[in-house]
């Protein structure tokens, strides 16, 4: 080997290590930092192209915005002869039902004044109280009550929180809200081949006379499409009961049949074309060969019992006053048997569906949870007064609040419990709006109930579709086993000589540091050992 | 007193009720149903529904940001009325069939449409608020959803716009912007009773009466060959028209004990007519009778009109069972030779030949059984699965290279991934001739999650569709082919689909990412270690002894 000749000293030395010129600790040493520092900056990286988007949620505001209530301010000025002393009557009144059932006072604010107390226009909802002796029914103008004094308390007490425990029964019979509703009517032939069928109706004549002025109406809450069809081909699911009523023949519904009324396997009622829900009504004409068809009271059965007639057993049954009732959440159905002189292929006339479509609108109006009026109060304004209104965006405006408000604290509850899920910009940005709608919809509900309405349904809209973003779903089925499995074959085999080179050049710096100790202390003892 | 003024007032609005079902009436609906014995002892039977929405127009795709009027129907189907008004579509035309036509044996069918599988086309207005495609889409998710059919699939990989062999069966309105097609098909779907079922819900009278109630689902999805359609039309003068059709071939022998061709309604549908629907304007069925032998038919038809004997089914009284009998006939024997009299004017065969997973042939041979030269629209559609070398495009009549005889070609490339292949030519038989063209083909290469989870059975391609644009009339009568009249359709809408073609393309072994996983991390290990360890490795000189290395030189 010529090349070690000129450096090999004295046969004694040990061997020089640094006679290459790459071959140097530090030379190696920085070789393995350069593998370490690539690691270390790629590090950043790695994490950022592996891990998801999960921006942070502003949880606190959440959190504060909703734990707030809607309130809405109301003012009702009495305009009294007697001056203060009915005001503070009424006000006392009114506290005492207040705390009777705070459940349908929630989130009112009420303010009684007199009627020298100015209130400015633009402001908070005032409604005026004329109390005076009275002649007939108390009459309701636009914001306006005129009743006698002794009924006044139980009137306002109705009118402004009509949705207690005790006045509206079904608060699960009302739609869920939406900006707007598809109202379907159909006349429904359970079977118009048995013969007098109904194959016409004037629908448009009907709905013009008893369903549009409401809806034009309710403008400030909903947009409707209206649509209609006829279906001849019908049929039940069960058979109707013969029943004897007052002697005669008769079919009827029992309570239990009319849970499983609607046929949706047979019956093309539903529609595909939006996503806006549907309220259906439905005008069903029974088959003639089950005419009539009345729906029997819950009391009915006990009652009479069985009765032998002609050698067939028929039910004795008590029809039910009502031809018609309510699906909660699903539309109204009517019964309607046509009279019996009706004709084959008879077309429904409106004066024929008078009776019928009082009942849809009243089913409507329950569906959309409109409060009715209480009992001996008229109104100068046609179909649906002011009071109502208002009584139904409040209510609106607060359901609305209350969903939003439990939709946003899912979302942070989620986010929080499923380190997987990803956040990404839509989500927040949609969960932010939410909030600064949620606030709006806190200011305006001092002055307009509309606006409050308006607001509450963004709000609510933007909160269902943060939460229902496909987005959240991307990673969660994506398991770490699954990115263990695909890393370790890689990294492990490249980690493994890279730490023991570094454990290896710890180990020999040390102990050439010792071995240089060791030659400062002791000069006699001979260097550093040959390490490999 | 009040009970006389109550029969009073129910006397007046008598008359009124009467008056009231001829009044208003602008919707009508007509039923159909056409009975036909082919050549080799089969049975075709075409339903059809048509409901007439008399003076009414699509709608104007501009108006789609405005509220729409409300839809009152009565006879209408709404469910299917509101998809055309959402989406503003003018003409729409959807088919589900399932089997291949025999057009040798049976003829040409009474709808048009029945190339396997599902086929969809639609003209819409263009117009502002949204696009063409846009409502495409929606059309096509909403009629997914309305048949339970996954024409949701039928996406821009597949969408074409064949303007020459799809021109529009009924009127467009004349708005300012123009009419845009869209066509899509999807061979691989496959019709069964849940398409049926919505089907039958869009009529007027259902499946429970009427010439409807022959419908028996599991007589109809046992056939040798079915289809269900939906046609939307536009008449200027009449209104917008629906027609809902059900087109099945049954084999008679198969179901009998004695071998025979004799059908009746209930030996084909195993039901019978017991009651008319109701609201049908007219209800009918006409069954073709038989030139060749003698035959009985049972009960006595209402009138016979031509080769047509018409039971009016408007009325029924009793129960309606028609049936036909060839009571000379002992056993019906299956004819083994093709025929000698051609039942169509051109026959289409159509394969793709090459063995190889990359590279193909597609092959279409058209045989002209009219003693006259025929012009005809030849329509190739293609997922962009197959690719068409254009410059290998040859035809050759009888054996000799024409080239002339193709002209007017339309190419859209296709865009892997994206967007299909469409070819369009018109075509000129010459007389008695035998054409066949030929065309070289790329398979494409999928990506690992564009294949389908029964990989190995290859891809469904559409199939082909001729549509002759002009024969001449005098040769219909000295010919058996006087279809045109049957239907009263004008022949030019007579399309033919050859049958589906198979493509197999080269398939991964479905481990394959994990073995590359796997081999790559290997190979990076092992190249990794090797330059790591040669740069880091210690060199040390290693000082040879005098002895040694004498011991090295003796050595």
């Amino acid at each position: 080997m010529p090349s070690s000749s000129p450096s090999s000293g004295a046969s004694s030395a040990p061997p020089i290590v640094s006679a290459l010129p790459f071959e140097s600790a530090a030379v190696r040493r920085s070789i393995l930092a350069a593998y370490w520092l690539v690691i270390i900056f790629a590090l950043p990286l790695w994490w950022s192209s592996t891990s998801i988007e999960r921006l942070s949620l502003p949880n606190s505001r959440v959190w504060s915005e909703t734990t707030r209530t809607l309130q809405f301010p109301l003012h009702v000025v009495v305009n009294e002869g007697g001056g203060a002393s009915g005001r503070h009557d009424l006000d006392r009144q009114l506290t005492e039902r207040r705390r009777h059932d705070p459940e349908a006072w929630q989130g009112l604010q009420l303010h009684v004044n007199t009627g020298e107390t100015h209130i400015p226009p633009g402001g908070p909802v005032a409604y005026e109280v004329d109390i005076g002796p009275r002649h007939g029914s108390s009459i309701l103008d636009s914001r306006r009550l005129s009743c006698e004094e002794s009924e006044v308390a139980d009137i306002l007490n109705s009118l402004l929180a009509p949705y207690g425990k005790g006045a509206d029964r079904g608060d699960y019979r009302v739609a869920k809200y939406s900006p707007r509703y598809r109202l379907t009517f159909t006349l429904l032939n359970e079977d118009s081949a048995a013969g007098a069928a109904a194959t016409g109706w004037g629908i448009e004549d009907a709905l013009d006379r008893h369903i549009t002025p409401v809806l034009s109406r309710l403008s400030d809450l909903h947009n409707f499409t209206v649509e209609s069809q006829v279906q001849f081909h019908a049929p039940l699911a069960f058979k109707p009961v013969p029943v004897v009523i007052d002697g005669k023949e008769e079919y009827g519904l029992t309570q239990e049949d009319l849970t499983v009324f609607v046929n949706s396997a047979e019956w093309t009622l539903s529609s595909s074309v939006s996503n806006d829900p549907v309220l259906h009504f439905v005008l069903f004409v029974p088959s003639a060969a089950r005419r009539p068809l009345h729906i029997l009271n819950s009391e009915g059965w006990g009652q009479h019992g069985l009765r032998n007639l002609s050698d067939n057993l028929f039910l004795e049954g008590l029809p039910s006053t009502s031809d018609a009732f309510i699906l909660p959440q699903w539309g109204g159905i009517v019964i309607y048997n046509p009279p019996s002189h009706i004709q084959d292929h008879a077309h429904l006339s409106p004066s024929h569906l008078e009776r019928s479509f009082n009942v849809f609108l009243r089913q409507l109006l329950a569906l959309l949870g409109v409060p009715p009026l209480p009992p001996g109060v008229s109104s100068s304004e046609i179909s649906l007064t002011t009071w109502q209104l208002d009584a139904l965006l409040r209510r609106r405006s607060v359901e609305n609040v209350a969903g939003c408000q439990e939709t946003l604290q899912s979302i942070v509850k989620l986010v929080d419990q499923i380190p997987n899920m990803p956040v990404g910009q839509d989500v927040r940005g949609d969960i932010l709006q939410a909030l600064s709608e949620l606030e709006q919809t806190y200011d305006a509900a001092k002055t307009s109930p509309q606006l409050a309405l308006v607001h509450s349904s963004r709000a609510s809209t933007l909160a269902s579709r943060a939460f229902f973003n496909p987005g959240m779903l991307a990673l969660l089925y994506f398991p770490p086993e699954h990115r263990y499995a695909v890393y370790t074959p890689l990294f492990a085999s490249a980690t493994v000589p890279l730490i023991a080179a570094v454990i290896r050049e710890v180990l020999a710096w040390r102990r050439q540091r010792k071995g240089k100790e060791g030659l400062e202390n002791d000069p006699g003892l001979p260097g550093k050992k040959k390490t490999e | 007193m009040y009970l006389h003024w109550l029969a009073i007032s129910y006397s007046l609005c008598l008359p009124y009720l009467i008056l009231g079902s001829f009044a208003a009436h602008t919707e009508q609906f007509d039923e159909d149903l056409v009975l036909r014995s082919l050549r080799d002892g089969k049975v075709l039977s075409r339903f059809s529904f048509t409901t007439r929405l008399n003076g009414t127009t699509p709608r104007n795709p501009q108006s789609l940001g405005s509220e729409d009027s409300s839809q009152h129907y009565t006879l209408f189907p709404l469910a299917l009325g509101q998809v055309l008004r959402e989406y503003a579509v003018s003409e729409l035309h959807l088919s589900l069939n399932a089997g291949k036509w025999n057009y040798e044996r049976w003829g040409y069918p009474e709808e048009s449409g029945v190339g396997t599988g599902a086929e969809l086309w639609a003209w819409m207005g263009a117009g502002d608020p949204t696009t063409v495609d846009e409502r495409w889409q929606g059309l096509r998710n909403a009629l997914a959803g309305l048949f339970c059919a996954s024409l949701g699939s039928l996406d821009e990989q597949r969408t074409t716009s064949p303007s020459l062999a799809f021109a529009p069966e009924g009127s467009l309105p004349n708005w300012t912007l123009p009419h845009l097609l869209r066509h899509a098909s999807l061979p691989s779907e496959h019709v069964c009773t849940e398409n049926l079922t919505p089907f039958l819900k869009l009529l007027p009278c259902k499946a429970l009466s009427g010439i409807a109630s022959l419908l028996n689902p599991h007589r109809l999805f046992d056939a040798d060959w079915h289809g269900m359609s939906v046609h939307v039309l536009w008449h200027e003068d009449m209104g917008v028209e629906v027609r809902l059709a059900f087109q099945a071939v049954f084999d008679p022998i198969r179901m009998s004990l004695e071998q025979k061709r004799d059908w009746s309604l209930q030996s084909i549908f195993d039901r019978s007519i017991r009651r008319s629907c109701p609201v049908a304007a007219s209800s009918q069925i006409r069954v073709e009778l038989p030139r060749d032998q003698a035959y009985s038919l049972g009960p006595d038809p209402t009138e016979i009109d031509g080769e047509y004997a018409i039971f009016n089914t408007k009325n029924v009284t009793e129960e309606l069972n028609v049936s036909l009998r060839w009571p000379f006939e002992a056993i019906f024997e299956y004819p083994l030779e093709p025929p000698t009299v051609p039942l169509t004017h051109f026959s289409v065969r159509r394969i793709l030949t090459g063995s190889s997973q990359s590279r193909g042939q597609l092959s279409i041979t058209i045989q002209n059984n009219l003693p006259a030269q025929i012009q005809t629209i030849y329509l190739e559609t293609m997922p962009w699965l197959l690719e068409f070398y254009l410059h290998t495009l040859r035809v050759h009549c009888d054996g000799r290279s024409r080239d002339d005889l193709m002209s007017l070609i339309t190419y859209t490339l296709p865009v892997p991934h994206s967007r299909p292949t469409l070819f369009e030519a018109a075509l000129t038989l010459p007389p008695k001739a035998t054409i066949q063209i030929t065309m070289d083909v790329t398979k494409s290469f999928l990506r690992y999650t564009e294949h389908p989870p029964d990989a190995q059975r290859g891809w469904d391609l559409p199939p082909a569709v001729f549509v002759p644009i002009n024969i001449p009339t005098s040769l219909n009568q000295t010919t058996s082919l006087s279809q045109d009249k049957r239907s009263g359709r004008p022949l030019e809408l007579r399309r033919i689909y050859t049958p589906t073609l198979l493509v197999d393309l080269a398939t991964p072994d479905f481990s394959m990412p994990y073995n590359v996983i796997i081999m790559s991390c290997t190979l990076i290990a092992l190249t990794f270690g090797s330059i790591f360890n040669l740069l880091t490795r210690r060199f040390v000189l290693v000082r040879v002894t005098d002895s040694e290395e004498k011991q090295d030189k003796v050595d």
